[in-house]
């Protein structure tokens, strides 16, 4: 099976040095949700743009099989996007905003819409300005959650959001969405929140896919040991990814080290995807030597 | 923000055990149906390949059967052999634990069940 992204050495160039894309390579297969995780900057929206057909870049991309940049009119049928959740437009009305969906994308079904806005607060005749920003989250989500893509691609899409409607937001996500046959695409800095939803992961940095890996393998990978002040050289002999500490005590984190010899170290624990982004972007950027 | 999952044991695993301890207290019964994958995966925010590994384990353990097109459902016995099972891991593993942390804290074994409340009083 294709997979539903191919992206080889996506290179954008803002200039002559400033690079927002620096061959970055990646696959996304079908029936995955894959976190696309990198700070400020990183190079998020960028691939997410050309992934969208928004932004010609360099190297070889195909979302669908199709040539985004070329084929942009055939894939959008085929793929939906959530940005950020005040899009919509705020005088229309929410019947107005079904109707111009159901207008413009041929896989939309207002039956389902319908259904998801029946459970929430928000009634057709309302304008989207008398909404909530949480109440126009759902909206969104209703109308995007109606159309039966096989892509969906979410920019932070919980951002400004309170935590009642961000659980509900991922709940609807997989309670009425997500399918073997669906691939959701998701960019988020709230890590905690959606690391035991992906199946797989992607850290970018400086326009580099730093980390690629499904959540199975980073769980195998990844572990974090306690080691008392006496221990600690023979630690760092092992080669952690990182040191912090806590309680008096060095946490070092490991990548794919050999469990025997971490045994007699200390006590172990599973590190969340959040300390393994911060212990890989507090690493030394790779040398600029590509560039310099 | 969602379930308090430990950082020890993989997330499927501790799935597995909540399963095992509903059957225990029989809160699920044989021939019950465990909440959909997608229930679940809703619920408790996982993704749905987690909630499935968790289910498939059980399967293999003979637990629960998948019924096609219908989900997966306790098995009769299911109790009985989990039942079996977690005694043999008390002898094994709980009780020579136990025992250590009665000597290291200087009680008698006569002593404290004489304490305890006869389970047949209270039936």
């Amino acid at each position: 099976m294709t997979p539903v992204i191919s992206a080889s050495r996506l290179t954008k160039r803002y200039g002559k040095d400033t690079f927002a894309l620096r061959e970055a390579s990646f696959t996304v297969e079908s029936g995955r949700i894959v976190g696309l995780i990198g700070p400020n900057g990183a190079g998020k929206t960028t691939a997410l743009k050309a992934i969208l057909g928004l932004l010609p870049v360099e190297g070889e991309l195909r979302v669908l099989g199709m040539d985004p940049a070329a084929e942009r009119e055939r894939l959008m049928e085929q793929v939906s996007f959530i940005a950020d959740v005040a899009v919509l437009p705020r005088w229309i009305r929410v019947s107005e905003a079904i109707d111009y969906v159901e207008g413009v994308h041929p896989r939309f079904s207002r039956a389902k819409c319908q259904a998801f806005l029946a459970r929430t607060e928000i009634k057709p005749i309302r304008r989207v300005r008398e909404l909530s920003k949480g109440m126009v989250a759902q909206l969104h989500l209703a109308l995007v959650m109606a159309i039966d893509a096989r892509l969906l691609v979410l920019d932070e899409p919980t951002l400004g959001l309170d935590i009642l409607y961000r659980k509900q937001f991922y709940e609807s996500l997989l309670g009425d969405y997500f399918d073997a046959d669906k691939t959701i695409l998701v960019t988020t800095h709230q890590v905690e929140e959606i690391e035991h939803i992906l199946s797989d992961v992607l850290f970018i940095r400086d326009g580099r896919i730093v980390l690629d890996a499904t959540m199975d393998a980073i769980g195998e990978r990844f572990v974090e040991v306690m080691v008392g002040r006496e221990q600690r050289e023979a630690a760092i002999a092992l080669g952690p990814v990182n040191e912090r500490t806590a309680f008096g005590k060095h946490v070092f984190l490991f990548d794919a080290a050999d469990p025997s010899r971490l045994a007699g170290l200390g006590e172990q624990r599973r590190p969340g995807l959040a300390d393994i982004f911060v212990a890989t972007m507090s690493r030394p950027a790779a040398p600029a030597g590509a560039s310099a | 923000m969602s379930s308090s999952w430990n950082d020890h044991t993989p997330i499927y695993i501790q799935l597995r055990q909540r399963v095992v301890a509903m059957i225990l207290d029989q809160s699920l019964q044989h021939g019950d149906a465990l909440p959909s994958v997608r229930q679940v995966s809703a619920e408790f925010q996982l993704n749905p390949i987690t909630v499935s590994k968790a289910y498939q384990q059980l399967a293999d353990e003979g637990i629960v059967e998948k019924r096609r097109g219908m989900g997966m459902y306790v098995l009769d016995g299911a109790r009985q052999t989990l039942l079996a099972r977690e005694r043999q891991r008390f002898l094994t593993e709980e009780w020579p634990a136990l025992t250590r942390r009665l000597a290291l804290l200087g009680f008698d074994l006569a002593e404290l069940i004489a304490r305890t409340t006869k389970p047949e009083e209270s039936a």
